[in-house]
């Protein structure tokens, strides 16, 4: 049996250790009648050196937040964008097929094997304050992730407060931050319940978070090649993808139950009025953005429209 | 030879110096961030990026320092047995060379990792500095960290004396 | 796990060979993970952990505690802090060694270092006490327990990276320290008190005070209060009040604790450029030799990661069927007997990246974990044959043996093992505090 070590940087019991990760090795095994397994460890490195590890065989396999590596990834801001219909399943397949078609091109991820693509799902904004309206969001002190939610932040005007994740939920109880935007089901593996008692909803989303899963390629090749073909059609890609996108969804589910029973936890969905009033913001971000992605060298709109479509044809059925 | 670690010495006041300002220039912002986001939530937005180039700066400016006057901490346990046995200078020789030699391996690799970070266009959130222009700092201290810990090891093997009257000077 | 437990052993063996740990860390680390993956691998990961370590945002606590401390103590508030507590107590039998113990505690509220405040209260303290005649065993062995609060009274650099390593939250930890560095110096006070009763001609009483001579001697503290009030205060919210808001994490309290400090000591004058620079010098310093003992042991916390220890030891502990409580005992014993050959830090580095997967799998809470792991680190530092407080003591002291003092920290060490066993069994004693501090 080969078994491939897992990089993760994620708190152990978060969702994509103990759902998406645990369940690409599941279904490695499964493919591959258990010549592969994997194993995960965590905290090898931070962040922005999983790439690395990768590529220079320190580990197998990896999973990276985009976001946390700004200049290097421009084309994964896509999926990133506020205004897609439709759960992170839906996403994250549409998100592997948009790669496929055109993303692919820019080669973003040169280096290393790229395993599978995931967004998580529909941003929002948890703060400590209560939030009824768009309007409330001037000036809030809000934790944000990178890539486009810096950019929906500015346009909400927010006060961008830059804490890495872990250190989410002393920010908020300390005071020193009065909000986060995160997607749901972050509401669990950040104890926001406790800290950030109030959700302001938008429908689609603020933003979305762009994730891969990345391989040694050298690794990948070592292995033989039976095993290479079966990974290669039935975990890598589109399957690994809507799985991951799945447990995304599960969380992000769960997480709404649990505020939801929370009694001193609030939903505040946006009025139609501030749907409306996001809509045009969402436009001028998604603007700079495609254009951003067009200078890359790629048709930004084609692919935009792409998504766009694949989910509302996943959102109608 | 003498005037040359002499020479050593007083250059050593440079990369100081540079951690010193950028220490208490660390310790200016963190106080203005603070206020100005406590009494008029208007946060320094780039103070996380600048604090982390700060401390790769007060770092790495300080360790070929701290590696030159051997001010490693380290555990002096059996330091009365060795000097019993006369085996200190052949001990601390071989050790220092050595701590100096094991750097040059992950050196090389962070000079490597630095064209990485400049081939993919990698700059921070705010400023859009460029990522490798630290990582760059962080590789050249690195090798002065490895030579200045080379040649000590070698000398209080090797010229102990020399080391000792250019101490005192 | 035996190839773990060789690695250990060839750090063990480096150690004591006088390489610095940072490097007897990274070199075993290094080779060890290499051997488990392959050599482009590991130089790869040790290169990562040097750039990344080195540009951690949470790490920036670090320098800003050491300058709080060092600038307070260019401020001459240690002096001032003994005269108080003098004033109050130097009038009882063993009253300046109780002294002595008080403004250790009060000096470990602004420095985050155990020897730094052995070393400080050393200078102040001992010429005082050697003046009314005390025993020098009492007298050194009060300033070596003593400046063992400096880690446990927050500010603290072994909670700091105790919550780096380990992503435990570091203002809970802070304020986790509170009421076990308060019992602390209630029960040196005690052992202060059993000294002289054993041997009254070692604490002879001093002159009692006048109340204007005490009032005077508080206004010199006020600036220790401020500066507690104002970090501490930050930290746990309580400065949340209108007008002011101040609320902050522990890197932005550190920052501001530094700057306050820099301001009371330029305030109260004679804070000369040299002295400025001199401070400034060997915190960058201080900061790069901590630095590089991170990432020496991240390096080799990795490599313990990947040939799979934690894992092994959870098995292990499973399969003999031992009690958590069991566990956890035996753990402190080994923590007890490692700190007679270790100091703080080191033993942290090599023990936590272990041991702590294991405590927090079997439901212990990692906040009441690295308050224990801080108070067997501050009894190792007056263990024998290796206390480094002691070393400091006869370095700063200098005619006086290791065995006096060794000796007369005896009722102290045994006050600490009583502590100790109190904070194991009454977990809220830590826990109580951080517990309010939620919204
Ligand atoms: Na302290
Ligand atoms: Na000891």
């Amino acid at each position: 049996t080969e078994t491939l070590t897992i990089s993760s940087w994620l708190p152990p019991t978060h969702p994509i250790n103990t759902g998406m990760l645990e369940g690409l090795v599941k279904m490695m095994e499964e493919a591959t009648d258990g010549q592969v397994t994997g194993e995960i460890k965590l905290g090898l490195a931070p962040p922005p050196a999983q790439m690395d590890l990768v590529m220079d065989g320190a580990a197998d396999m990896t999973v990276i937040f985009h976001g946390y590596q700004p200049g290097r990834f421009i084309g994964t801001q896509l999926i990133e964008l506020p205004g897609y219909p439709g759960n992170a399943e839906a996403a994250s397949v549409a998100y592997w097929h948009v790669q496929k078609a055109f993303l692919d091109k820019l080669d973003e991820h040169r280096g290393v094997k790229l395993i599978a693509l995931t967004t998580h799902g529909p941003g929002q904004i948890h703060s400590s304050k209560e939030i009824n309206t768009l309007a409330d969001l001037k000036g809030l002190k809000t934790r944000l992730g990178g890539g486009v939610s810096a950019e929906v932040g500015a346009e909400l005007g927010l006060v961008g407060i830059q804490v890495p994740a872990p250190k989410v939920y002393e920010t908020l109880a300390s005071g020193a931050a009065d909000a986060v935007a995160m997607n749901m089901g972050e509401r669990v593996s950040f104890k926001l319940n406790e800290v950030a008692k109030n959700v302001y909803e938008m429908p689609g989303g603020f933003y979305r978070g762009s994730f891969a899963v990345l391989m040694s390629q050298e690794r990948f090749d070592s292995l033989p090649e039976d095993v290479q073909k079966a990974l290669d059609e039935k975990v890598f890609g589109e399957p690994a993808s809507r799985m991951m996108g799945a447990v995304w969804d599960q969380s992000d589910n769960d997480a709404r139950a649990a505020t939801e029973a929370a009694a001193d936890n609030k939903i505040v969905t946006a009025s139609a009025e501030d749907q409306a009033a996001f809509a045009e913001m969402a436009a001028r971000v998604r603007e700079k953005v495609l254009a951003q992605i067009s200078a890359a060298g790629i048709d930004a709109q084609a692919a935009y429209d792409m998504v766009m479509t694949e989910m509302t044809a996943a959102a109608g059925n | 030879m003498i005037p040359l670690i002499r020479l050593m010495r007083r250059l050593s006041v440079l990369p100081v110096l540079l951690a010193s300002v950028t220490l208490f220039a660390l310790m200016v912002l963190t106080f203005c961030d603070v206020v100005l986001r406590s009494a008029f939530s208007a946060p320094i937005e780039a103070a996380t990026e600048l604090t982390r180039i700060a401390i790769a700066i007060i770092v790495f400016a300080s360790l070929p320092v701290l590696s030159g006057r051997g001010g490693h901490i380290a555990v002096d346990l059996l330091d009365p047995i060795f000097a019993r046995l006369h085996l200190e200078r052949l001990r601390d020789g071989i050790v220092t060379t050595l701590s100096g030699v094991m750097l040059l391996w992950p050196a090389w690799r962070i000079v490597d990792l630095a064209e990485r970070a400049r081939s993919y266009g990698d700059v921070t959130e705010y400023l859009a500095i460029p990522v490798s222009t630290v990582t760059w700092f962080i590789a050249i201290m690195t090798f002065l960290t490895a030579a200045v810990l080379i040649v000590r090891g070698l000398m209080i093997w090797l010229a102990p004396r020399l080391l000792w009257e250019a101490g005192h000077d | 796990m035996t190839d773990s437990l060789i690695g250990f052993a060839a750090v063990l063996v480096l150690v004591l060979l006088r390489m610095p740990i940072a490097f007897a860390m990274g070199l075993v680390g290094l080779v060890g993970y290499a051997l488990e993956t392959n050599f482009r691998g590991a130089i790869s990961m040790a290169a990562r952990l040097v750039i990344d370590t080195s540009q951690d945002y949470g790490l920036s606590v670090v320098p800003l505690f050491i300058l709080m401390g060092l600038f307070v103590n260019k401020g001459g508030i240690s002096r001032e802090l003994y005269q108080v507590s003098n004033a109050f107590l130097g009038h009882f039998r063993g009253g300046l060694a109780m002294a002595t113990i008080v403004a250790c505690g009060g000096f470990a509220a602004i420095c985050g270092s155990s020897l730094a405040t052995a070393a400080t209260m050393s200078k102040v303290a001992m010429p005082e006490m050697r003046k009314y005649g005390y025993a020098d065993s009492l007298s050194t062995a009060s300033i070596a327990a003593g400046g063992t609060l400096g880690i446990l009274i927050p500010p603290s650099v072994i909670l700091v990276i105790y919550g780096l390593l380990t992503e435990t939250s570091i203002g809970q930890l802070f304020i986790a320290g509170i009421i076990p560095g308060a019992l602390g110096i209630l029960f040196y006070l005690a052992a202060v008190y059993i000294s002289v009763l054993r041997n009254p001609a070692a604490g002879p009483a001093g002159p009692r005070a006048t109340w204007g001579q005490r009032l005077a001697a508080l206004r010199g503290v006020w600036s220790v209060l401020l500066l507690f009030g104002l970090v501490i205060g930050g930290l746990y919210g309580a400065l949340d009040v209108w007008p002011i808001h101040l609320t902050f994490s522990p890197t932005e309290a550190a920052g501001m604790g530094a700057m306050g400090a820099f301001l009371i000591a330029l305030a109260r004058g004679g804070l000369t450029l040299a002295d400025i620079r001199e401070v400034l010098e060997e915190t960058a310093l201080t900061t790069a030799s901590l630095f590089a003992v991170l990432i020496g042991a991240w390096i080799f916390s990795n490599f313990v990661n990947i040939a799979g220890l934690p894992e092994a030891l959870a098995n292990g502990v499973m399969e003999m069927g031992l009690a958590p409580w069991m566990v956890m005992a035996l753990i402190v014993l080994i923590y007890v007997a490692l700190g007679c050959v270790f100091e703080s830090l080191s033993m942290l580095l090599l023990t936590v990246p272990i041991f702590f997967p294991l405590v927090t799998g079997m439901g212990f809470n990692p906040v009441w974990f690295g308050i224990i792991v801080v108070v067997v680190t501050e009894i190792s530092l007056i263990t024998p044959p290796v206390g480094l407080n002691v070393f400091i003591l006869k370095g700063v002291v200098g005619n006086v043996s290791t065995a006096t003092i060794f000796r007369g920290v005896t009722p102290f060490w045994m006050m600490d093992i009583l502590r100790l066993l109190l904070l194991l069994l009454i977990p809220g004693l830590t826990l109580f505090l951080p517990s309010q501090m939620l919204p």
